[in-house]
């Protein structure tokens, strides 16, 4: 009965990282607590993700993938555990520092863009962990500040639109800005937290392309919250299932079965599709 | 079968007269405290109607002093907005409940309040006092007073921001004040000149009484015509006063419409 006692622990590659990769991230019996909760958001044993890996976290709403997510970049604290990124611990309850959040770029469900700002100005806050911090209050960047964020704009299609405010841009073009701003930041680690759920069916596939192409490109570890396990497997090449705040399915995309996503909602689950009629 | 509808209306009713019967219970009380009288008004209206007689033709001789007195005032209120908007952007942040703990913005708060409580005039008096007549104490003194209202607009505005584009750019590793800079800054950029506008108009009309205690401005010759009974030379002042108020919520209006 031990795969009752702990799912995770019966399934096949379960909290491993792809062969040979050096950890990007790596939790050691983490449990996040929310105040008045009868049982933890999140518990996990052991999760390895290696430099480079392109993962999908999946599970239903409320499951913890961004409980997970925002353990990783460090606004959340764990109530214990070990949570170590890029072979750095994290404190509980101290920010990260300047140094090490810049390493790790997040995308945000809704976009989380200056509204105001133009979209290259956007993309230029993507350098604000490297500009000068005094002298960037007064406007002022370098021209490699400049140049960076001027080719993370053409990575994503936007050049026509550089000095258009982002508050008159479609959803589909916000994203590729805050899919740009994090380009610009450079960083070893991308964190996604849903970043197609708020789009247009038709435009998921080419902002996850973009989203992966542009992260394999630099070598950068990728990790996404995804609700479709469809996408998941078009886009990752590691499948973690997060089922009642547990890690119940850590899989290579390509093995991915439905009988695995059952494990995860509960419920029949086709990988090609949706919920299983 | 009833269609559905909301609760209904006996109760709402009787609380509606319930607000109603405690608001003429407080306009009778102030009626009554401060001795309001129609009657007085209209045994009055014969004096009042000579007051406005003696101003026509206003007297036109004093027009180049009452032009340089309010250019006068104009400085006060501007500089005095200027000094106050810088003194509440940094009032403002640190006063501002989602970017500082509690031990920082609530002493600011509770500042803020006090400003906002002390009297105009008597802020007016205690400059004149400390340093002497003329337009500095009227300068300081409009600075001083509209920091408690301008600080605590700044605050709310920069509290209204959306936290997420603050947490993103967090997340690149900017600064606290970076993050404020191009975050917080960028999004109440319109709210703040809107409210610093308003401000200046609020700052103006002030600046007209501030004369009364010899803090520089129009107010000195307001006083000083009344005074010696000279209304054609009030009248003068009167108009140039109106002018001076209505271009500038028209500006300040004009502006405010096109900021976004």
């Amino acid at each position: 009965m031990a795969f009752l006692a702990d799912p995770a622990a019966a399934l096949p590659g379960a909290g491993r990282a792809a062969p040979g990769a050096i950890p990007a991230l790596t939790l050691e019996g983490v449990e996040v607590r929310y105040p008045g909760a009868a049982r933890p958001a999140l518990s996990v044993d052991h999760l390895t993700i290696g430099r480079g890996e392109r993962v999908a976290v999946i599970g239903p709403s409320g499951s913890g993938k961004t409980t997970l997510l925002r353990l990783l970049n460090g606004t959340l604290a764990a109530e214990r555990g070990e949570i170590f990124v890029l072979g750095k611990r994290l404190v509980p309850g101290r920010r990260l520092p300047r140094e090490q959040r810049r390493r790790i770029g997040m995308i945000f469900q809704d976009f989380a863009l200056v509204e105001r700002a133009s979209v290259f100005d956007n993309v230029l806050f993507g350098r604000l962990g490297h500009a000068h911090p005094w002298l960037s209050l007064i406007g002022h960047f370098s021209d490699r500040d400049r140049d960076i964020a001027g080719a993370a704009v053409r990575e994503v299609g936007l050049l026509e639109q550089l000095v258009q405010r982002a508050d008159a841009l479609s959803g589909g073009q916000r994203q590729r800005v805050a899919i740009a701003r994090v380009l610009a930041q450079e960083p070893e680690i991308i964190l996604a937290d849903e970043p197609v759920s708020n789009l247009d069916p038709a435009l998921t596939n080419d902002i996850l392309g973009l989203l992966t192409r542009a992260s394999e490109r630099r070598g950068a570890t990728l990790v996404m919250a995804l609700h479709q396990p469809r996408l998941a497997t078009a886009h990752a090449g590691r499948v973690i299932g997060i089922g009642g705040g547990r890690i119940v399915l850590d899989e290579a995309a390509a093995r991915l079965s439905d009988d695995a996503l059952r494990s995860v909602y509960g419920r029949p689950f086709a990988v090609s599709g949706g919920a299983a009629k | 079968m009833a269609e559905p509808r909301p609760p209904s209306g006996w109760f709402t009713r009787v609380e509606h007269l319930a607000i109603l019967g405690v608001i003429a219970v407080l306009v009778a009380w102030a009626w009554h405290g401060t001795e309001f009288d129609l009657a007085k008004l209209g045994e009055g209206l014969p004096r009042l109607a000579e007051f406005f007689t003696r101003m026509v033709p206003p007297d036109l001789t004093v027009a180049e002093t009452v032009a340089l007195s309010t250019v006068e005032t104009l400085q006060i209120a501007l500089l005095g907005t200027v000094l106050s908007a810088v003194a509440s952007l940094v009032l403002g942040l640190l006063g501002a409940a989602n970017l500082t703990p509690p031990w920082v913005h609530q002493p600011v708060k509770w500042l803020l309040g006090a400003l906002r409580g002390i009297p105009v005039i008597l802020l007016a008096l205690i400059f004149v006092s400390a340093v002497g007549l003329g337009p500095l104490p009227g300068v300081l003194t409009i600075a001083v007073h509209a920091t408690g209202m301008l600080g605590k607009f700044y605050a709310e505005a920069f509290e209204n921001a959306d936290p997420m584009p603050l947490e993103a750019l967090q997340s690149t590793g900017a600064s606290w004040l970076q993050t404020i800079r191009f975050g917080a800054l960028t999004q109440v950029a319109p709210d703040l000149a809107r409210d610093t506008l308003f401000r200046f108009e609020l700052n103006l009309r002030e600046s007209l009484v501030l004369g009364l205690v010899g803090a520089g401005g129009i107010g000195f010759y307001i006083q000083l015509y009344i005074r010696a009974f000279q209304y054609d030379k009030v009248a003068t002042l009167t108009l140039v006063v109106l002018a001076m108020v209505i271009a500038t919520e028209q500006l300040s209006v004009w502006v405010r419409r096109h900021l976004r």
